[in-house]
């Protein structure tokens, strides 16, 4: 009997067209009976987990490229990303978390060797706008970022997220006080500031005046203890990266920078002193130290050669050895500029 | 058209449900009492003022203190935040305080299955209870596999119970999903391989951490928690996590462990055939052979507990004491008790690396779990009496039980009765075709001989597990011990001579400056 009425299995192409047909009558049934619209809610999930199931595979078999190089065509040939992005709000959990993971997927899907994900956004780059929106509405604060973070996989998404006025909001969005998404926020911000070297280098570079003032005053700075941990951490990473040599020797000039990475290095938490020591090491190591930056550095050598002398890391560190003995002998011959 | 497949998550409900959203400062609570502690976290019972004082449960963790990182305790929280699951504990919100992140969680009265045991059930939970606990949990696994994620510490301490009999499955500590990017794009299969959760419950691939980590190493975990529920505790925990399991493998000789085993083997006649044959599929060595989550709760052995919860409170949660008064009576043991951590919702322990046993055996008639050392096996066939082949655990001696019987009876009020048996015991072994009741009078010459026999069969104990260790290169050898002390001692000579430089350097400076402050006095 019921062989009689099985349907011949649907192809990823017509999943992907069923899915579209049904986020489209999601978004505009506000008319329609409830318990109707109810069913197509709980089918629409449904198609999702398939899109889902064939882009990771299941319990039972892995992943076909065939079929995921097909799902993927037939997804961006339409607007279906920008209909579920949208659509995402309506949704229940167990369908934007898989929602979630589609697009994440999809990000890294090729099609004829290329990654027409990142063609399609380039041309629906308003789409991350409302990505980024998401943290500001804790529902979907998790949801938005995590397909933002996939989405500046690609280079030209995260040059215009860097180049767009959304990134100074990424400010107070790694200060929010619901630690997961301003975890998640820190998670995208760093993305974005380490990811595409050049394109970071080139915006760091263009940007650097207004970007280090917030930098410093709002995350380094910050009351918050998480913020600063991971923003020490963050420009470490950032001013040790070959590509950003120019932007480093010129934060390591600053007076103002020293002042704080001092401050930093007093610090109680252990691991936010390490941290600064990365960035403090780079202001000593400087061949070409301007004179107040000098001064600074001789005015306090007592005090900073009595924090290094018994400064250590929880597990032995070589290299944080070899550095540190290389700041101490640094600072400890500075000789004192000739008085006016 | 209208596909209504049985058991799909998503077409249950299309509607929305929206979160209560808990205040995300401290103030809005107020801490009643501490109800658990762990190695960077303190669990505390508090009040939610604002929403009618509901009571929470306030997980702190430690993040200067905390060994894992921050993207670690991130993933934590967001899959906590990202899960539905009736039998799964949901954070009801987070965020910092100070150098401390608190995790704001619904406060499960009744604590963890195992401050359950350890305070009332010291012999393990009768059999129904055990399905009702566990078929619970096994829905908790069944959904977070299906969500891709692995819990990867799955134990009694992890599964929290309420006062009106709810389960939940805890601590997402060193939980991970597989699809996570990082994971997925190193390893392009769903395998997770670096190292967590507690010894006692990690599978043989997780020890053997090369092959990776997958759901049904969450599988075996659930068999060994089920042996913790039936025994009271994890197979060979009665040996510190620290340590190599191998060193401790010595220790074994002791025989004041064989009477703990031979409860447990009287015990054992009570576990239904359905009961062992669960735990046996979960403990395959082949975690291929494991059946996953979804399968097993079809398992016969949880047929019967529609029953329901009614049981489970009326045995087990009944006349039980508070959280908070458990924790406090464990406290007092604390320090005598070996390391285990009596905790309740806390962060696992550090991952301790263990990978010096080759595979575990479920020894499905002693219900019991003995390690596989392929060295002995190959080794001590020929003399398969010898002392050597004691050194499983899981309880299964060489000396059948009823002679062990007899000389428990025999030597009933002798004062040296514990060295009495220890020696026959080993003597046994080294004779073993000689009589069975050297016990009740030995002189002289038989102590003698059976301490001579000791002796040189813990010689041989220790060749064999120094041969072993150097085997599988878990040890270092002494010279190389040497080299390292050698080495150290290099190393903190190099420190002190920098020191020194340092000190003087800063004399020097401060003799600059003191000349430097006399000049200028001189001049003003």
């Amino acid at each position: 009997m019921k062989g009689l009425f099985k349907s011949k299995p649907r192809t990823p192409v017509d999943i992907v067209r069923q899915t579209r047909d049904l986020i489209i009558y999601a978004n505009r049934s506000a008319d329609v009976r409830e318990s109707k619209r109810e069913d197509k809610m709980a089918e629409l999930c449904k198609n999702i987990r398939e899109l889902k199931s064939i882009l990771y595979g299941n319990s039972e078999s892995e992943p076909v490229s065939e079929a995921c190089a097909q799902l993927t065509a037939e997804f961006f040939r339409e607007n279906t990303l920008r209909l579920l992005i949208t659509c995402l709000p309506k949704l229940n959990l167990e369908a934007r978390k898989d929602a979630t993971q589609v697009v994440a997927n999809l990000q890294r899907q090729q099609v004829h060797s290329k990654l027409i994900a990142s063609d399609y956004l380039e041309a629906n780059i308003d789409l991350l706008d409302i990505l980024i929106a998401g943290y500001e509405n804790t529902d979907m604060a998790l949801h938005y970022g995590a397909m933002l973070r996939e989405c500046i996989r690609h280079q030209s998404v995260a040059r215009y997220v860097l180049e767009s006025q959304h990134m100074k909001k990424f400010f107070d969005y790694i200060q929010l006080p619901n630690f997961d998404i301003a975890a998640d926020a820190a998670a995208t911000f760093k993305e974005l500031l380490t990811r595409h070297k050049s394109t970071v280098a080139e915006f760091l570079s263009k940007n650097y005046n207004w970007f280090f003032a917030e930098y410093n005053s709002k995350l380094l700075e910050s009351s918050n203890y998480i913020t600063r941990r991971q923003a020490v951490k963050l420009l470490g990473d950032i001013l040790l990266d070959r590509s950003n040599s120019v932007v480093m020797t010129r934060y390591v000039s600053s007076r103002e920078n020293l002042r704080i990475l001092m401050n930093l290095l007093r610090e109680s938490s252990k691991s936010i002193q390490i941290e600064a020591f990365h960035v403090f090491k780079l202001f000593a190591a400087n061949q070409n130290k301007p004179p107040d930056i000098v001064s600074i550095l001789v005015a306090n050598r007592s005090k900073l050669l009595r924090l290094f002398a018994d400064f250590k890391t929880d597990k032995e560190d070589e290299q944080f050895e070899a550095d540190k003995a290389q700041v101490v002998k640094e600072i400890a011959g500075l000789e004192p500029r000739d008085r006016p | 058209m209208a596909h209504h497949e049985q058991e799909d998550q998503c077409s249950s409900t299309g509607t929305i449900t929206q979160k209560i959203q808990y205040p995300l400062d401290p103030s809005s609570y107020k801490i009643l009492d501490q109800i658990g502690v762990g190695v960077s976290a303190i669990v505390y019972k508090a009040i939610c003022i604002p929403m009618d004082s509901t009571v929470v449960a306030i997980k702190a963790i430690d993040l200067d203190q905390s060994r894992t990182d921050l993207d670690s305790i991130r993933r934590e929280t967001k899959t906590m935040s990202l899960l539905s699951h009736p039998n799964i504990l949901n954070a009801h919100c987070s965020f910092s305080v100070d150098s401390r992140l608190w995790v704001v969680m619904p406060f499960m009265s009744c604590g963890s299955l195992q401050s359950i045991i350890s305070s009332c059930f010291p012999d393990g939970l009768p059999e129904p209870c055990i399905a009702i606990v566990l078929k619970e949990t096994l829905s908790a696994l069944s959904y977070l596999h299906n969500q891709g994620h692995l819990h990867r510490d799955v134990k009694a301490g992890n599964i929290l119970i309420d006062s009106d009999g709810s389960v939940k499955l805890a601590d997402f500590g060193v939980s991970a999903s597989i699809y996570e990017p990082s994971h997925h794009h190193h390893h392009g299969s769903a395998m997770i391989t670096d190292m967590a959760g507690t010894p006692y419950w990690m599978a043989p691939e997780v020890i053997r951490s090369h092959t990776g980590y997958s759901f049904k190493a969450d599988i075996w975990s659930f068999g060994i928690t089920a042996l913790e529920l039936a025994h009271g505790r994890p197979p060979l925990s009665h040996l510190p996590p620290e340590k190599s399991l191998l060193m401790k493998m010595t220790q074994r000789f002791r025989f004041s462990d064989y009477e703990k085993t031979l409860k447990i083997k009287d015990k054992n006649k009570k576990f239904s055939r359905a009961f062992k044959d669960m735990v046996a599929s979960c403990l395959d060595q082949d975690p291929s052979k494991r059946p996953s989550a979804e399968k097993l709760m079809k398992h016969s052995f949880f047929k019967n507990c529609n029953k329901g919860v009614e049981v489970f409170v009326k045995n087990v949660l009944h006349g039980l004491r508070s959280v908070e008064e458990r924790f406090k009576e464990s406290r007092k043991h604390v320090g005598v008790e070996h390391h285990e951590d009596e905790e309740f919702e806390v962060g696992s322990s550090p991952p301790v690396k263990q990978r010096r046993i080759s595979g575990w055996n479920f020894n499905e008639e002693g219900f019991e779990l003995d390690p596989v050392f392929p060295f002995f096996t190959t080794e001590s066939r020929e003399d398969s009496d010898s002392v050597v082949k004691q050194v499983r655990f899981g309880g299964e001696t060489i000396i059948p039980p009823d002679r062990i019987k007899k000389q428990s009876e025999s030597d009933t009020n002798s004062e040296e009765s514990n060295l009495g048996t220890q020696l026959a015991v080993h003597h046994q072994a080294a004779e073993s075709d000689q009589s069975s009741e050297v016990v009740g009078a030995f002189d002289n010459e038989t102590v003698l001989g059976g301490l001579m026999a000791l002796r040189r069969s813990l010689d041989e104990e220790r060749q064999q597990v120094s041969n072993m260790i150097a085997l599988l290169g878990g040890e270092i050898s002494r010279e190389d011990q040497l080299m390292q002390i050698v080495e150290r001692l290099k190393m903190e000579l190099e420190t002190e001579r920098r020191k020194n430089f340092e000190l003087e350097m800063e004399l020097e400076f401060l003799k600059h400056q003191i000349s430097g402050a006399d000049n200028s006095g001189g001049t003003d």
